[in-house]
């Protein structure tokens, strides 16, 4: 049986047990008193017994498929030739993989040898057993755990606790997964960028005034030995997005005080929805908008006042990267001004403020650590994003804040190492580790200080 | 059963009321009989053309209303409402729970200016200034009309930034040691000053809610408006709280003018000398606050103050 069919059998065993539990508790104190002898209601039974058949079982489920494959592969090759045996483990995991291509239909025999044809023979039938095998175990298992809570139901069984007890346990599994896929790709970055640093050193990547990452892949290649000075890719970045954000906090703050204290039910109910529409623009989309329509433009307009700009320019990036990110600032800084209380804008009103006075001096004070807290996210956000800045700004590693020339970001260069051929031990491939390590850091602190930012003036103001 | 006679014997009584003013004594005693508790929505009995008991309008008025009529949407909140504010006066507002009481407070400084959906009509004016007419701006007329809230709202600043809100956006002083005796004055006018006079920088908000209230009605001040409205102002506070207040309201009076909506009858009766009764939108009776807490001439003031609903 392959696994879909086992686990909607999983499915059906669970439902028949929440069932059986739900009768049996009913039937438990049917001679005193009937429900209400019960310490739980009759569903929690129901779903008691529903949870113990399906858990354990699914459990074992899951432990089946991770190491179902391993272990037949283990088997299989065991009992290869002692030719096949003793080949290097690359080439005898190629002369595996051709019998298990073989087995699933995708090669025709003519392309293996007759060993391989009858290991190939040997893998089916241990994929068909192990099938039968995973649906009885599994099978039997939901089957014992539903019968071991069918048995345990009495009336001062405290069913209610023990499913909230479960589902706690449950929830706290789920948010467990997130923190650890968090901290695997963390580990792997970080790794990665070790064996990088292994290489060159740490401070060459950190001080270096020069990025330059071409290196021979081939031995008979011609290349420069490569540099990896980290300094432009991050002056960079950060011209790109304080251009962006010179775009972005004006207009989204403003444009969210106005929707919030000014428009009328109606504009709001418009604009608000048409703004989010620019949220949901796929960046891609937002790329070749910079690329095509804005950096041009920028140029003409740069030439008609006697200026040089380069055709790909960080401010074109930085203008598409803002207008990008308006619709962020303006979402949150308006569930922010809106959160204030109305007693505040009464209060000001009141004593004879004009709403522009009323903005400035109650709401925004009120509201700026939100207000703050969103303008970081949005820098990390500006800092992060990648399609735009491919495609925009441009690729030459130039040291400089002008704005109208070419620079490049740590986004755009790790695409770029790992866009084509590429030899994964060579420093130019782990230079993209050790620049995502760095880009991951600085997020981080960006958030760091953001949280400070709003504790700090949450302590002051309320 | 019951009801359409209390609404007959109630409707009855409004008329001989509106006609014959001398009949307090009468209605009293009819009233003698034993009483069923009545429900407010019993009452909608006084039909639209009513006439206001007592004595809404006084010479010399500070502030009056005419024929006010406000509307939240479709929803009339307050019906045909004429009532005058006497200078130097303490005017309590009294009745249950959406009778329109804080409304009518509000449109006299044009605060529900800033509800979109509510409509005021009706005629209304200060020192014979008309207060919704096209040369009236709000923020001169706020700041002579100065409000207190229901829940105290200090602004999340420093106390001495909060008294001098108002000054700073008047333009009331023109440097730091002007400011500092504004500021100064309008806490010990609140009663506050001397709490508060070592921490002048903490935040507003820290202090306890009567302190809170206190340093709202210091805020209020510090404008030096001519008449401040009161919404409530005691209803978050302890009884020593209020207290407090009450005497604060008392030596305000001397040079302001008062108007105070309350739920605490016994309030109305300690603080104010002139007590008006809204139900249901329409401002039912009108009089000197002993006179209508002793002999209240309509049976919805008499059964409102005596608890029989509300």
């Amino acid at each position: 049986m392959d696994t879909p069919t086992v686990f909607l059998l999983l499915i059906v065993l669970s439902i028949a047990g929440f069932f059986l539990g739900r009768r049996r508790s009913r039937t438990v104190v049917a001679g005193e008193g009937g429900a209400r002898a019960l310490h739980s209601l009759p569903k929690h039974y129901g779903y008691m017994a529903a949870l113990w058949a399906l858990l354990p079982a699914l459990g074992l489920l899951l432990l089946w498929m991770l190491f179902e494959t391993s272990i037949l592969a283990n088997i299989v090759i065991g009992e290869l030739p002692a030719s096949v045996q003793q080949l290097p483990e690359s080439e005898r995991g190629l002369y595996f993989n051709q019998v298990v291509s073989y087995a699933r239909g995708a090669v025709d025999a003519s392309q293996l040898s007759d060993v391989q044809v009858a290991a190939a023979e040997h893998y089916r039938e241990l994929l068909a057993a192990s099938g039968k095998l995973k649906a009885l175990l599994v099978a039997l298992m939901a089957v014992i755990g539903g019968l071991l809570a069918l048995r345990r139901i009495a009336p001062a069984l405290r069913a209610r606790n023990h499913v909230e007890n479960i589902f706690k346990w449950m929830l706290f599994a789920c948010s467990f997964l997130a923190v650890l896929t968090t901290l695997g790709i963390v580990l792997s970055v970080l790794f990665e960028a070790i064996r990088f640093f292994q290489k060159i050193p740490a401070t060459d990547f950190l001080f270096g005034l020069e990025w330059s990452p071409q290196m021979a892949i081939r031995p008979d290649q011609v290349a420069a030995s490569g540099s990896f000075g980290f300094v432009p890719l991050f002056v960079g970045t950060l011209l790109i997005s304080a251009v962006a954000m010179v775009i972005a906090v004006p207009v989204g703050l403003m444009s969210a005080i106005y929707l919030s204290e000014y428009a009328t039910r109606r504009f709001r109910s418009v604009t608000k929805p048409v703004l989010e529409i620019l949220a949901g623009v796929p960046t891609v989309v937002y790329g070749f908008f910079a690329a095509l329509t804005v950096a041009p433009f920028v140029r003409e307009l740069g030439e008609s006042m006697g200026l040089s700009v380069a055709s790909e320019s960080a401010l074109a990036a930085g203008l598409v990267m803002g207008i990008m990110i308006i619709p962020f600032v303006m979402s949150l800084s308006d569930d922010i001004i809106n959160a204030v209380p109305d007693t505040m804008r009464e209060a000001s009103l009141g004593m004879g403020a004009t709403m522009n006075e009323t903005i400035r001096k109650v709401l925004l004070p009120a509201a700026l650590p939100g207000i703050v807290g969103g303008i970081l996210l949005a820098v990390s956000r500006a800092i992060g994003e990648t399609m735009i800045v491919v495609m925009a700004a441009g690729l030459s590693a130039k040291l400089t804040i002008n704005p109208l020339e070419a620079v490049t970001t740590i986004t755009v260069q790790i695409v770029t190492l790992l866009v084509g051929d590429q030899e994964f031990d060579s420093p130019k491939t782990l230079a993209a580790f050790a620049l995502g390590l760095v880009l991951f850091f600085v997020t981080l602190l960006l958030n760091v200080i953001a949280l400070y930012v709003v504790r700090k003036y949450r302590e002051q103001y309320e | 059963m019951d009801s359409p006679k209390a609404l007959n014997s109630l409707s009855s009584a409004a008329g001989e009321n509106v006609m014959d003013t001398g009949s307090t004594q009468e209605t009293v005693a009819s009233e003698a009989a034993p009483r069923i508790p009545l429900d407010i929505r019993d009452h909608g009995s006084v039909g639209d053309a009513y006439e206001t008991i007592g004595t809404p309008l006084v010479e010399n008025a500070k502030m009056s209303a005419r024929k006010v009529n406000v509307y939240y949407g479709d929803k009339q909140a307050i019906t045909d409402v004429s009532l005058d504010i006497g200078r130097n006066e303490v005017i309590a507002m009294i009745g249950p729970s959406g009778c329109g009481k804080s409304t009518f407070l509000r449109t006299l400084n044009r605060m529900n200016d800033i509800i979109p959906i509510c409509r005021v009509e009706g005629e209304f004016s200060l020192d014979g200034e008309d207060i919704y007419g096209s040369g009236q701006d709000t923020v001169l007329l706020r700041a002579r009309v100065g409000m207190v809230f229901q829940k105290p709202n200090p602004f999340p600043k420093s106390i001495y930034e909060n008294v001098a809100y108002g000054p700073r956006i008047h333009g009331l002083a023109h440097n730091r040691a002007e400011m500092d005796e504004i500021v100064e004055n309008s806490l010990r006018r609140a009663s506050l000053f001397e709490e508060v006079k070592d921490s002048l920088d903490k935040p507003g908000t820290g202090l306890s809610g009567g302190q809170q209230q206190r340093l709202c009605i210091a805020r209020a001040i510090a404008v030096s408006p001519e008449v401040i409205l009161m919404d409530e102002p005691c209803s978050a506070l302890d009884p020593i709280a209020t207290a407090r207040i009450e005497e604060l309201i008392d030596e305000l009076k001397e040079n302001y003018t008062i108007a105070i909506v309350t739920h605490s009858m016994q309030q109305a009766a300690r603080v104010s000398q002139r007590t008006a009764y809204f139900h249901l939108g329409k401002l039912i009776e009108v009089g000197e606050t002993k006179q209508i807490f002793t002999m209240p001439r309509h049976e919805l003031t008499e059964n409102y103050i005596t608890g029989r609903f509300g």
